[in-house]
């Protein structure tokens, strides 16, 4: 008995560290939503270049110094973070300002395109051939009585709080955040205020680009190896977003713990009672979205919508 | 102050505007009657930037504005209190003026003018944390007036003020929109009260399906036929005793 509950205890907070990244991307996810009322089918494959351009920024880094170093790690975060802040300005410009006339739908479907294309992208400047990622921390872990925690772990939970916080503060006491929230409420009143909306979808998208980088960053030592599959993760957190009520953020960062702590426990400790969980553990967390939806169509912290006539 | 010429707005391949002129001075309170879907309203968003006009030109303290963006036409000095209010429903009553005064880069006049805003219209200073979009339309309306007021526009463009309100409430309405006129503020007032509207303007216009029909002051307006007989309910068609008797 004493085995399984160390075991639980174990997996809940391995799971909580999978779960924080579920919830980054679902907090891209989110932001876009919130603004533009735009789902970015691309925001797995932000994350996969983000973990991809750290990736190269570190050994590179590595090849010039030799040494593996904190310094180095740092100015590869620091670097990769500069290059989301480009990237998103950019998405900003190719996907979202053409279109801003059109349908959400035509930019929904222009976000399906741009995950192909940066899937294709990535693998030719990468060659076919996955990566072993690299991380500052290594393997070294702490233990804890029974528990036994990855520094790795720790640091993805220490860093999407931060993150929280932070996204936090800034929306809600600041004049550009809450000119977000406004925007996303009433575009046409926020034009009205003088807020230029256009600059504000670019902001979101940086923002946006900015999170999937650190959750890609975070992710890649997590896995085993690093190739392009990585984006197929931000699939996974959709139910995450959907879960917390498309377009809450407190609702996307729960909804992500949950999923990652109830895949982690269901491939774990309920599989070793029954073998047949490992057969679905991929799809567990699309069964308890469904059985959640049932309950509550909006989502645990989504707020009814009533639209005025 | 502004000067619309031969205005002619689309949507989409439907023409709005049929070449709309007219004329606001500084200081003035004029008014735009109209039936419904006669334009008003895109008379004001093609003032205000939401929609471009297609032909036509429009000044605004010499300076042309047609084309240009909201954002910059707003920081010119010209404030403008949609139809229907449209307040940010999930934002505070605070927030939203915060949004008002978006413009406003000195964080001290920003409070300042906050201030102000909450001793003109003291309920909204009891309610500055409430979210608002649970007030009351007439509270809504006051802060969609106050939040545009924030950044003292040279020009206000109120759209339907009295939409959806009480009649005791029109009539407050209608007295700040006065009060706010005595202070010096130039008004463009789109209304379908028009007996009320008339009775404070400077100036009308009467507009049907994108054209100026008419245009003049209070008395001459008061004094066109067509006007009492299609806006006044002074028309015979609109006599229901007569109805009755036969």
């Amino acid at each position: 008995m004493d085995s399984l509950f160390t075991g639980l205890l174990q997996e809940s907070i391995s799971g909580t560290a999978l779960g924080c990244i579920y919830a980054l991307i679902a907090l891209g996810f989110t932001l876009i939503y919130k603004a533009s009322e735009v789902v970015n089918f691309a925001q797995g494959e932000l994350m996969m270049v983000g973990a991809y351009v750290n990736f190269f920024l570190v050994t590179s880094f590595m090849a010039e110094s030799g040494e593996p170093t904190g310094w180095i790690f740092l100015s590869g975060f620091i670097g990769s973070i500069l290059f989301a802040v480009l990237f998103g300005w950019f998405l900003d410009r190719i996907i979202n300002r053409p279109l801003k006339d059109e349908p959400v739908f035509s930019v929904i479907m222009a976000t399906i395109s741009l995950s192909i294309i940066l899937r294709a992208v990535v693998s030719m400047f990468a060659g076919p051939m996955s990566l072993i990622p690299v991380s500052p921390f290594g393997n070294q872990i702490v233990a804890v009585g029974g528990i036994v925690i990855s520094i790795l772990d720790i640091s993805i939970i220490v860093s999407a709080i931060l993150l929280v916080v932070l996204f936090y503060y800034f929306f809600h006491k600041t004049k550009w955040g809450i000119a977000i929230q406004a925007t996303s409420e009433d575009p046409v009143a926020a034009q009205l205020m003088g807020i230029a909306v256009k600059r504000v979808y670019g902001l979101v998208w940086i923002f946006s680009a900015i999170v999937a980088t650190i959750s890609g960053i975070l992710l890649a030592p997590r896995m085993s190896l690093l190739d392009t599959s990585m984006g197929f993760l931000g699939l996974k957190a959709f139910p995450a977003a959907v879960l917390g009520g498309f377009g809450s953020i407190t609702g996307a960062i729960a909804g992500g713990i949950m999923m990652g702590v109830i895949e982690t426990i269901s491939m774990g400790t309920l599989s070793f009672y029954f073998s047949w969980i490992k057969e679905i553990n991929d799809i567990i967390v699309w069964i308890v979205l469904i059985a959640i939806l049932m309950v509550k169509p909006d989502g645990l912290f989504g707020v009814e919508k009533v639209r005025k006539v | 102050m502004l000067k619309l010429v031969g205005v002619e707005t689309f949507y989409g391949k439907i023409k709005a505007l049929h070449g709309v002129s007219l004329e606001v001075k500084e200081g003035q309170l004029v008014t735009i009657l109209g039936a419904n879907g006669a334009g008003k309203t895109t008379i004001l968003k093609t003032i205000s930037g939401l929609v471009e006009p297609e032909h036509g030109t429009i000044h605004f303290n010499g300076q042309r504005i047609d084309g240009e963006d909201s954002e910059k036409i707003v920081a010119l000095g010209i404030g403008h209190v949609p139809e229907w209010r449209r307040i940010f429903p999930e934002l505070t009553v605070e927030e939203n003026l915060l949004m008002g005064g978006f413009l406003i880069k000195e964080k001290e006049l920003l409070y300042e003018r906050m201030e102000e805003a909450f001793r003109h219209f003291p309920i909204l200073e009891k309610r500055k944390k409430q979210i608002a979009g649970t007030m009351s339309g007439g509270e809504q309306q006051m802060l969609a007036i106050l939040r545009a007021l924030m950044i003292r526009p040279k020009l206000l463009l109120l759209d339907e003020p009295s939409l959806g309100l009480s009649p005791i409430l029109v009539r407050d309405i209608f007295t700040t929109i006065k009060d706010l006129h005595q202070s010096g503020v130039t008004i463009l007032l789109v209304e379908q009260n028009v007996n009320r509207a008339l009775s404070i303007a400077d100036y009308g216009y009467v507009l049907t399906t994108g054209k100026i029909l008419l245009s003049g002051t209070y008395e001459e307006l008061l004094n066109e036929e067509k006007v009492r007989e299609q806006y006044l309910g002074e028309g015979k068609y609109m006599r229901r005793s007569k109805l009755w008797s036969g």
